[in-house]
């Protein structure tokens, strides 16, 4: 569990705080940030991150077009992703699981399902 | 009297020209009630919003509210615990001391829990900031369609396509229109029967 590298991506720093403290509570000290779709890819190039948290409406580059580009990308096809958004409408879930996202979390969130979701994530 | 056939030509000519410009003048209130009905529109949306906001805002402030008068009224409990404590140890009594510290260690972990209570109930700010990013894009838009009505106004036959006047530059707004602070619980069942079901 602790060997965990987690990428949390959101443009809110506020929401950062919270996710990066959430997981630290949970036993997930290892936390790396971005603020947006781009910031994530360029940290996902030189850190060894096993693991991303992502929002959706971000600018430059959103959740949705960031899981479809990694995706696309042979290193990341099989990292594990949850995404953590205020977007509860039916297509837009149909849309994330198509895009490749491994569980998904509506915003407002509690510690206890973003543990459980990590959770099922990792376990398949 | 008859009229004269050179009057009857200057009369059909002023006629011709009185009809072109009605013509025009209907064309422009054409133009104008297209901006005017979607400005129309999205005021009550702006106003919505900004409403769910203060509403949202609230319900959190109180969450928040809650839990810090429950956390200064233990820490008020443990400072006098800790105070009787010292006491006991001076006067050579420990006869409850074990007791007093488990009670003291539970209100300490009390104040943990609620403590991230509070840091989960700031996720409003992530929420309310959405919100009111789609209330700044609806005003905007307004400000644009009372633009091109200007535009149109002034003779200008760019409605859709007029420049904004905004006076700063507009940043780019990332938002969820429907963000709403409310309990997911049942949002977050369906999502999960949903995932299921598609994996």
């Amino acid at each position: 569990m602790a060997d965990l590298k987690i990428l949390a991506v959101d443009d809110s720093p506020t929401m950062r705080r919270i996710i990066i403290n959430t997981l630290k509570r949970a036993g997930y000290p290892d936390v790396i940030e971005a603020s947006d779709g781009k910031d994530a890819i360029a940290k996902l190039k030189v850190e060894n991150i096993n693991f991303v948290i992502t929002d959706w409406n971000m600018p430059e580059m959103d959740g949705l077009t960031f899981v479809n580009t990694i995706r696309g990308m042979a290193e990341y096809k099989s990292l594990p992703v949850l995404m953590v958004t205020t977007r509860s409408v039916k297509d837009d879930i149909v849309e994330a699981l198509k895009a490749g996202v491994n569980n998904y979390i509506v915003k407002p969130f509690t510690p206890d399902t973003l543990k459980e979701k990590i959770q099922q994530v990792l376990n398949g | 009297m008859a009229i004269s056939e050179k009057l009857y030509k200057n009369m059909q000519k002023e006629i011709v020209t009185l009809a072109l410009s009605i013509n025009e003048v209907v064309g422009k209130f054409k133009q104008l009630s297209n901006p005017l009905s979607e400005s129309q529109e999205r005021v009550p949306k702006a106003t919505e919003q900004l409403d769910k906001i203060s509403e949202q805002t609230e319900v959190a402030t109180h969450q928040m509210l809650d839990k810090v008068e429950k956390i200064t009224q233990r820490e008020d409990e443990v400072s006098q615990g800790l105070k009787k404590i010292k006491d006991n140890t001076i006067s050579g009594d420990f006869s409850n001391i074990v007791p007093t510290i488990d009670t003291l260690l539970e209100k300490v972990n009390l104040n943990s829990e609620d403590a991230y209570v509070i840091m989960d109930a700031l996720q409003f700010q992530d929420i309310t900031s959405q919100q009111m990013n789609h209330a700044a894009s609806l005003l905007e838009d307004i400000e644009d369609r009372l633009h091109s009505i200007i535009g149109v106004i002034q003779g200008s036959q760019e409605t859709e396509d007029a420049v904004p006047a905004s006076a700063s530059p507009r940043k780019e707004r990332a938002y969820d229109p429907n963000a709403d602070y409310t309990d997911k619980k049942a949002s977050q069942s369906d999502i999960d029967s949903l995932f299921s079901s598609g994996k």
